[in-house]
């Protein structure tokens, strides 16, 4: 055996800290660089792929069911089924498949993100005026210029939206991932609630509503930046 | 290996007027799925050897524990990746059996209480891990030699209280009467409960009281209960304000700590690398951990800090 360790000073806790007051200002901004900006990178990365992944694959979805009207009914039972789903009971299912990994929570969330998006896109499809699409007909565009050209732009509203219950949804459910990996702003909240401590799951919580609502707010001016003819209108 | 985004994110659409945002989300997708993929390590890629993926499970110990390991290894020049709070023993356990993780620090009573579902507590630590050992051995997997702390159940009264009836030994608490004595709830039963530890001792005029886990010290401290069932490395324990009863007839068992490692493991990273384990784990004694805990739950350091700090002090890093 070796000789005794060094133990070194760990310091004390400040008074709010050790009282374990409802919210310590002074160790939230000591350890905003060493835990909380690190936590939200990481929410905002589980985030961002989901959204993304989510959205392609319901675009796909929801334009093959605007083309073949046959695919809009299993694909529609399929996303409402998943999206059914208890989160943690999803989480368990797939640890044994794909293990304790960023796979395993991207999947799941990638799951619950097809609902909402399907449904808003495929909606916003149909919902475009058929005077709309038969004057572009007429003026000989062909199927495919017509999505890109008249469906799609005129559906963007309904997409939007979609986007953003989806975000907000999937910001949410990302906290819940930290049963699986230890990561986002979830797994702080986690093991502040195994030794209690107010400030740190105060601190993870109020930064996921901060970016459930930043994230929201950028999707609405992305919406109005993106749609100008609505704002137009509007005013007119 | 998880690719964590289908290759699909790359191109959502070309036809409209080609957008730089999705553009630049489809480049994030990719530096983010390269970044899961790398396991976000900046380790400077020296050996090539495999990352070696720990494990640690649920609580302040383990975390600490998961974070020495992994910051004696990166130091010493391994790709390591640390998988915390992954969750109990028989979670963390199917990981490891299953191939994902690599190692992870591991209670040697409990791998016999938990894993092995063995009836009978060895009288020793040494034949503890001994026994530990050689079932582990049997599913493909091997272990370290453990460190000298324990974190085993104990039972604590006041000094003052063990004083006025001269406690020393946990059979002593017959001299004191009428006994409240303070339980998890989680432990009432089996082979470390309350209900067996009374009857081993012959504890016949006790009365229990359920309390969670880290109010048995509050408790104790205003008299509502004169003993209780504690961790060994319990921060508050570092203090002194308690006195731990001898457990004569090693009730309790022997609960080292020490890595339980898959097979083949040690072979692809040398010999080195048990040696970098052996090393720390040779500097965890109780006061050690017990400081290292009270850094965590009461100081509110990070475990990853609480682990630099003392690997540091003791020159592994």
């Amino acid at each position: 055996m070796s000789a005794a360790p060094v133990i070194p000073d760990y310091g004390s806790p400040s008074a709010c800290v050790a009282n374990n007051s409802t919210f310590c200002m002074d160790w939230f901004t000591a350890h905003w660089s060493n835990l909380f900006w690190p936590a939200l990178v990481q929410h905002i990365e589980l985030t961002v792929i989901a959204v993304v992944a989510g959205f392609v694959i319901a675009f796909l979805m929801a334009v093959l069911a605007h083309f073949q009207g046959w695919f809009a009914m299993p694909a529609s039972a399929l996303s409402s089924f998943l999206y059914t789903v208890p989160p943690l009971a999803l989480f368990q299912l797939l640890v044994p498949v794909t293990g304790f990994s960023v796979l395993t929570v991207e999947i799941a969330l990638i799951a619950y993100s097809l609902y909402l998006l399907f449904t808003t896109i495929l909606t916003g499809l149909r919902e475009v005026p058929e005077d709309a699409v038969r004057a572009a007909r007429g003026m000989g565009l062909t199927r495919r210029q017509i999505l890109f050209k008249v469906e799609l732009p005129m559906s963007l509203p309904s997409l939007i939206s979609g986007l953003r219950v989806t975000t907000v949804m999937t910001i949410g459910t990302v906290a819940i991932a930290a049963y699986v990996i230890d990561s986002g702003l979830g797994s702080l909240i986690l093991k502040a609630l195994q030794s209690p401590f107010n400030t740190q799951f105060i601190g993870a919580g109020a930064l996921a509503v901060i970016l459930a609502l930043a994230a929201d707010g950028l999707l609405v001016l992305a919406g109005r930046l993106l749609t100008p003819w609505a704002r137009s209108r509007k005013a007119a | 290996m998880a690719n964590a985004a289908p290759a699909t994110g790359r191109r959502p659409l070309r036809r409209p007027p080609a957008r730089r945002s999705s553009r630049a989300l489809a480049g994030c997708l990719a530096l983010v799925s390269l970044a899961a993929l790398s396991g976000c390590s900046a380790v400077s890629e020296t050996t090539g050897k495999p990352t070696v993926v720990i494990g640690a499970k649920e609580f302040t110990e383990q975390w600490i524990i998961g974070e020495l390991y992994k910051q004696a290894l990166t130091h010493a020049g391994y790709n390591v990746e640390l998988k915390s709070n992954i969750g109990s023993t028989t979670v963390i356990d199917g990981a490891l059996t299953s191939g994902q993780i690599d190692l992870y620090p591991e209670y040697t009573g409990v791998i016999l209480q938990v894993l092995a579902r063995s009836r009978t507590v060895p009288h020793s630590a040494a034949a503890t891990f001994q026994q530990a050992k050689a079932y582990e051995e049997t599913r493909g997997l091997t272990m370290l030699p453990p460190t000298p702390f324990q974190n085993r159940d104990a039972i604590a009264v006041k000094p003052a209280f063990a004083k006025k009836h001269g406690l020393r030994t946990i059979s002593d608490l017959k001299k004191a009467g009428h006994v409240v004595f303070a339980e998890y709830p989680d432990n009432m039963e089996g082979a470390l409960g309350y209900r067996d530890m009374v009857k081993a001792y012959g504890l016949h005029n006790t009365e229990v009281k359920t309390l969670n886990i880290g109010l048995q010290y509050s408790a104790l401290d205003h008299g509502q209960v004169e003993a209780a069932d504690v961790f060994t490395t319990d921060p508050q324990l570092a203090r002194g304000g308690y006195t731990l009863l001898d457990d004569t007839k090693g009730y309790y068992g022997f609960q080292n700590v020490a890595p339980v490692v898959r097979k083949g493991v040690q072979e692809k990273q040398g010999p080195e690398f048990a040696r970098t384990l052996n090393k720390v784990d040779a500097l965890l004694t109780d006061q050690a951990v017990r400081e290292m805990n009270r850094a965590v739950d009461t100081v509110r350091l990070a475990p990853s800090e609480v682990a630099a700090k003392f690997l540091k002090a003791n020159d592994i890093s």
